[in-house]
């Protein structure tokens, strides 16, 4: 017979008592369940809703899982991404800090944060963003436009997916009646997040229809010329104003974008075609230099090699030739001796007998000897 | 028309890094479990109160 499991609290992990309250905080268990298949619904919703881009009907339903159930640790990570996606740095690092805290093993936000800990000059990035934002917020506030304009560039070159960003510009664009501007602006928003409901709002009020919105929504934002820093000089140098402190601001960020640009236009384009003499000039020295010093060189051992090889085998030809000379030399010896063989058969001819012409009385001992040695 | 003015004030300023620990605890959010214990704890209370201001009479 099986065992029955003791059934725990979800939300401190003590025993459920018989009467469906929890023995150490007292919970009743239906309410918790209830409670927490809620926050799990709303964890769904939120998780399709980011998926298909509706990030900030994303974080509406986020919100709502966790005010069901705080631990839910998948809704807190998924809020957290969805802040991270939308440029707002330190809220998602929140969300992962309590996720961690919650539950500190087996936990996707320890990876995300490690990450994070990894890139030590993310970190200050993030910190001078929400400096500069907050100080256009205020430039904003005290109708500093214009500065405010290019601090809100600055933040949103350095941070592209900062919606708040985005829709603060919008809205500074829409008060000087830079429609255009402020259409690209709002489009850069609908693109990170497809349902903002105040970047729809903005949209309505300059006039557009949901299928405008829709259309617009789709166009791409790249090469929209809205970060240009030429446009960021324009600025700076024709509608600011008169004051000090203004002025070095916009030195500093002149001499910054001067730095990192190639102006063009009225600002005096840098031309190419000058220099083109010597690009051609250096091409062919650089030409000359690979030629004399890579190309001929080896030219020059390839023809070495076959050289080389040419009078090898031509020597070995010639001992041959020598060798085959020598062999007929020598048969041609052996003829000659079979020849003369074959004209004087005799062996005498070579050996002939001692003259005894001049003995007059008998043989001598020593002929006789020489005589029977001849035999 | 979009009132610059009032929709200025939809805008708030973001935490910096540095703000990042006051933000953790604004997002200590009460969730239902929460809210139930402080119930829970409170009708404990208050029955602890109404047991010790009758106790030492007579149930008739």
């Amino acid at each position: 017979m099986a065992t029955k499991r003791p059934v725990l609290c979800p939300n401190c992990g003590a025993h459920i008592k018989k009467n469906g309250y929890c023995s150490s905080c007292h919970m009743p268990l239906p309410v918790l369940k209830k409670a927490f298949n809620t926050s799990d619904y709303y964890y769904n919703i939120g998780y399709d809703r980011a998926v298909a881009r509706d990030l900030s009907g994303a974080i509406d339903s986020l919100n709502i899982s966790l005010r069901y159930n705080k631990k839910n640790i998948m809704s807190r990570n998924l809020l957290g991404l969805v802040y991270y996606e939308m440029g707002e740095i330190v809220n998602a690092l929140s969300q992962w800090v309590m996720s961690v805290n919650y539950q500190p093993s087996g936990n996707l936000a320890s990876k995300y944060l490690k990450e994070l800990r990894q890139d030590p000059t993310l970190l200050a990035n993030v910190d001078q963003i929400a400096q500069k934002y907050n100080q256009a917020l205020n430039y904003a506030k005290s109708e500093d436009f214009d500065l405010a304009i290019i601090q809100l560039k600055s933040v949103l070159s350095s941070n592209p997916h900062f919606v708040k960003g985005y829709l603060l510009l919008a809205l500074l664009y829409i008060n000087s009646d830079n429609y255009e501007r402020a259409r690209t602006t709002l489009r850069r928003v609908l693109k990170i997040d497809k349902a903002n409901t105040l970047a729809i709002h903005y949209l309505h009020e300059m006039g557009d229809t949901d299928e405008n919105i829709i259309e617009m929504s789709k166009e791409s934002v790249e090469n929209d010329g809205l970060l240009d820093e030429e446009e960021a000089i324009t600025l700076s140098t024709t509608g600011a104003k008169s004051d000090n402190k203004i002025k070095l601001f916009f030195g500093d960020l002149i001499e910054k974008y001067k730095a990192k640009a190639v102006s063009r236009g009225e600002y005096g384009e840098i031309s190419f075609a000058k220099y083109s003499g010597i690009y051609v000039l250096l091409g062919m020295v650089l030409g000359i230099f690979i030629l004399y010093f890579i190309v001929v060189p080896a030219q020059k051992r390839k023809i070495i090699n076959e050289k080389d090889e040419l009078i090898k085998s031509y020597s070995e030809e010639l001992a041959d030739k020598n060798a085959t000379i020598n062999s007929l030399t020598n048969e041609i010896a052996d003829l000659n001796v079979e020849l003369e063989a074959a004209l004087n058969p005799e062996e005498d001819v070579q050996n002939p007998l001692p003259d005894y012409s001049g003995v007059e009385n008998g043989m001598s001992d020593e002929d006789l000897q020489n005589l029977i040695n001849n035999e | 028309m979009i009132n610059f003015e009032e929709e200025l004030k939809r805008f708030q300023p973001i935490p910096e890094v540095s703000q990042a620990e006051d933000a953790i605890y604004s997002n200590d959010l009460k969730d239902i479990s929460d809210i139930v214990f402080q119930v829970t704890e409170e009708m404990k209370t208050a029955n602890e109160n109404a047991a010790g201001r009758y106790a030492g009479r007579v149930r008739r």
